[in-house]
């Protein structure tokens, strides 16, 4: 297939959490809102002035003074991200809007509001309790916590305008990113499809990494040209994966499971667009910041929640994307030192193969794990493993 | 104390299961502490005795129950080296947990299908509503007719305490499924105990909780499988300060009870609960008058007794059983004399300790060793220090949210919840408050929440002038940090930082792998 346009451009916005776009946005005024997890609703940080920045730590290398403070048995995100703040590298911040939704994460927001590690007058750290279930208490409760912590502080402290025509205003903006990266997601579904999940994946991230406004006009184009983007003759991977699990904001990571032969359809992680990149329906009705915490809630496929209704639908909706998606198999993935996915990760995969029949691939990795060849040589022999097995279906069909 | 003052206690230990013999404490003494081991065998003889035939089958369907053979020698590793006042307290305490042992594992065999199954099984069963991991029991005080039972009490927690093998086949079993090893050995083993199907089959419904932490919350959805029974996810607030959350955690406490009568058909007598909540306040004034002899100069009661008692009153029992209260009530009678005569607590006490963060199970006497080897005596233990607000008597309205506070504020997550406060700044207003100059900083490697901190406690500190004494261990899994190396880590700060000569040097280095 020709190159995308604009994926050069993308993958350099992707080097940097300070990147051109963000600095821009900085120097005509904007508010970067710095937050690590779906919990906190993205869109309201993209009300008035203000605009979110999913917060990433590219090219890490040595993360030894996180190490330190947070020791060596934590997940290798949060110690990334305490890095970077450390270095100096979210300076630019004017705010880090922090969910208390999993331990270590919130360990590596208090230890960079305990250290005062960004240095702006007027920088703040803001937490907000998440629940365990969505019922009609839990999302009140939520909702209230979104309005004092969030909304109100950022009236307060930044004077930012947090109306219901600024959130209305809000969702528009991000429904938009939305409808174009569903439509680009759609074309996942074809059978030679027009796309990589390399290069979605680099699309998805930026539409996180980036003032919303300042990248929409790139993704509108991107868009128009893969309506007209012509597939490789022949497709060139051998197996179509959907990648479920924890955080994945490290492009080579999809790259290394691409380059094995394993065309990813379909990305139900943290930093992936399912959930994330769907439109969030308001009517007049209600109140408009109930109804945007109650989509964050009810699509939330965070395995914290302990409902039952949320656990079995969590593996249901995976199945039914690897359906939609015509997938050949699943690759459920961790960061190392997650308790949410550790402990779902494995029971996961055993309910996928077992009940759902899918083949299963079961990887704990590091944040940056290009360079590790242990998993590029389990992504091989999975890939293979599909591989054998279409074979095998093939000559039962053909025998019957 | 004079005439028999604990030497040589390293010589009791001869790297076999059992020590070599008992020790001598002088007559009284001694036949003090023989007659309470007595009275333990006693107890779980005429436990067996009162059902040998499912007994039999539990001891030959269940792996961990052998290793409630070892509880007399649990209990002597608590009580090495003491005398008088403090001996007394730690038999009474140790004894009124054998009790409640015994009193949950008889109607755990007598409900569980597992071991056979009659209709008097299927009506004890249903009676029972089983509780998740180290929750409380406080609010099955308004359901009189019905019993609540930590679930995971028996089969993991208790014999993670006794005996310091009998979680490992579960991890093992667990990881072999597929679960990483990193993560706490606590919610590890209760998967485990659920994957080898090792749990008791009894119970109406089970009530799921998120305490005190992610891999709790994760290893539930373990359990619940293999159970199929109706549950409820009993999850409160994390951020319980903040005065937006109340609201939310009194509609969960109000969800789960309508839960539980819905399941059993009974309905919540709030004047059994508020009967039963007067006797609890009593008892958590007796745990504060623990506290206040502690912060004294002549503490009566050093070691582990205090916080597993307190898990014990607090957690399991809430104020249901009568008999803890009377016992409470003699305790003080006793701590308070001793008090009065300020007596010693151990023969040489040097330091003023604190334990935090939660301590290895598999060394639970821990703090016992560093009293007769280095004479540091542990004054409290973060897991004793949770809730005490009085629950409200009148008002049901006030109590659902008393009810909501204790839970929020109950073992472990009182500190690990909620922000850096309560287990940071929380530690050093402790230290003040005991005047304590050391700290015993237990590194529950697997403890991501704990871990996430340390280098602000390292930091904090050192620019307090704490002696903080970093022990690692990983709770239930003897394999990844030894007892011995536990010591290793105090032995070495003693001697290279501190300068000091050990109280009892026979018990610097001992051989302890293959004990109870």
């Amino acid at each position: 297939m020709k190159d995308l346009k604009h994926l050069i451009y993308f993958e350099s916005l992707l080097e940097d959490a300070h990147n051109e776009l963000v600095r821009q946005a900085i120097d005509s005024g904007g508010l970067a809102l710095g937050y690590t997890c779906y919990h906190m609703p993205e869109v309201l940080l993209n009300v008035d002035r203000c605009f979110s920045l999913r917060l990433r730590a590219p090219r890490t290398g040595s993360m030894d003074i996180a190490t330190y403070y947070m020791s060596n048995y934590t997940c290798e995100f949060c110690r990334a991200l305490l890095e970077r703040a450390i270095e100096g590298g979210y300076n630019f911040l004017s705010a880090l809007m922090a969910v208390d939704a999993c331990a270590e994460m919130n360990r590596c927001a208090e230890n960079i509001e305990v250290q005062k590690l960004v240095p702006n007058e007027k920088f703040f750290v803001t937490h907000i309790d998440i629940p365990y279930k969505v019922t009609d208490y839990t999302i009140r409760h939520y909702t209230t916590q979104v309005r004092v912590h969030v909304l109100d502080r950022l009236k307060e402290v930044y004077g930012v305008d947090v109306s219901d025509e600024a959130l209305r205003k809000a969702v528009e903006e991000h429904n938009e990113v939305c409808r174009i990266l569903t439509e680009i997601g759609q074309l996942r579904k074809a059978d030679n499809p027009v796309i990589t999940g390399y290069e979605y994946h680099i699309l998805n991230l930026v539409s996180y990494c980036c003032p919303k406004a300042l990248i929409l006009p790139k993704l509108r184009e991107t868009l128009e040209e893969l309506r007209t983007r012509e597939p490789d003759e022949k497709p060139r991977f051998r197996a179509r994966v959907i990648l479920v699990g924890s955080e994945v904001d490290d492009p080579d990571f999809t790259q290394l499971i691409e380059e094995a032969g394993a065309l990813i359809v379909a990305d139900r992680h943290c930093f992936g667009s399912f959930p994330g990149r769907q439109e969030i329906l308001l009517n007049d009705e209600e109140d408009v910041l109930t109804q945007i915490c109650r989509d964050y809630l009810v699509t939330s496929q965070c395995p914290r929640y302990m409902s039952q209704e949320k656990i079995d639908g969590r593996r249901q909706f995976a199945a039914q994307l690897a359906k939609e998606y015509k997938a050949d198999g699943v690759i459920y993935e961790q960061i190392k030192f997650c308790d949410y996915w550790g402990f779902e990760r494995p029971i996961a995969s055993q309910i996928m193969h077992t009940e759902f029949g899918y083949p299963v691939l079961s990887v704990d990795r590091p944040y940056m794990s290009r360079s590790s060849g242990q998993l590029r040589t389990r992504m091989q022999a999975f890939v293979e493993s599909l591989e054998i097995k279409k074979i095998q279906r093939e000559r039962e069909a053909e025998k019957a | 104390m004079k005439d028999n003052r604990p030497n040589n206690l390293g010589h009791l230990f001869n790297g076999k299961m059992a020590m070599k013999r008992r020790e001598w404490r002088g007559f009284k003494d001694t036949a003090y502490d023989f007659g309470y081991w007595l009275l333990t065998w006693a107890q779980l003889s005429a436990m067996v005795m009162k059902m040998p035939i499912r007994f039999t089958k539990a001891l030959f369907r269940y792996r961990w129950l052998a290793s409630y053979l070892s509880t007399p020698a649990f209990i002597d590793r608590h009580t090495l080296g003491q005398r008088g006042t403090q001996l007394r307290i730690t038999h009474m305490h140790f004894d009124s947990m054998v009790k409640a042992t015994i009193k949950i594992v008889l109607t755990t065999f007598k409900a569980d299908a597992n071991l056979g199954e009659s209709p008097k099984q299927k009506a004890l069963s249903d009676k029972i509503v089983l509780f998740d991991e180290m929750m409380m029991l406080q609010i099955m005080a308004g359901f009189p007719n019905l019993i609540g039972i930590p679930y995971q009490l028996v089969p993991v927690f208790e014999c993670s305490l006794m005996d310091q093998q009998s979680s490992i086949p579960y991890i093992d079993a667990i990881e072999s499924y597929g679960l990483p090893s990193d993560t706490c050995p606590l919610p590890t083993t209760e998967a485990g105990v659920a994957i080898e199907d090792d749990y008791p089959r009894m119970g109406k419904c089970f009530i799921g909780s998120t305490m005190p932490c992610d891999g709790s919350v994760m290893s539930t959805q373990y359990q619940d499988r293999r159970l199929k029974l109706p549950s409820f996810a009993f999850s409160l607030p994390v951020r319980y300060d903040d005065p937006e959350v109340e609201k939310a955690a009194v509609e969960d406490v109000r969800a789960c009870i309508r839960f539980i009568e819905e399941q059993t058909g009974e309905k919540y007598d709030w004047d059994a609960f508020f009967k039963t909540m007067k006797r609890f306040n009593r008892e958590t004034e007796y745990e504060i008058e623990k506290w206040e002899v502690n912060k004294t100069p002549y503490p009566q009661m050093t070691g582990a007794s205090m916080a597993l008692y307190r898990m014990y009153t607090y957690q399991m029992n809430g104020g249901i059983d009568p008999y803890y209260v009377k016992l409470d009530e003699k305790v003080n009678k006793v701590m308070m004399r001793g008090y009065a005569n300020k007596e010693k607590c151990c023969a040489e006490p040097r330091h003023r300790a604190i334990v935090w963060s939660c301590p290895a199970h598999y060394y639970s006497n821990f703090a016992t060793w560093c009293e007769n080897c280095w004479g540091i005596n542990v004054l409290v233990d973060m897991e004793s220090l949770n809730a005490v607000r009085p629950f409200n008597l009148e008002s049901q309205e006030e109590a659902l949210k008393d009810i909501a506070h204790y839970y929020e504020r109950m073992t472990m997550r009182k500190h690990t919840n909620g922000g850096h406060p309560h287990v940071l700044e929380e530690l050093w207003r402790v230290c003040a408050e005991f005047n304590a100059d050391m700290v015993i900083m237990y590194q529950h490697i697997a403890c991501k929440t704990m871990a996430g901190l340390n280098g602000l406690f390292e930091e904090q500190a050192r620019e307090r002038g704490i002696h903080l004494i970093w022990v690692e261990h990983d709770l239930m899994d003897p394999r990844t940090v030894s007892r011995r190396e536990m010591r290793g880590k105090v032995n070495r700060y003693m001697q290279t930082i501190m300068r000091e000569e050990p109280v009892d040097p026979t018990l610097v280095d001992f051989e302890d792998e293959k004990a109870w």
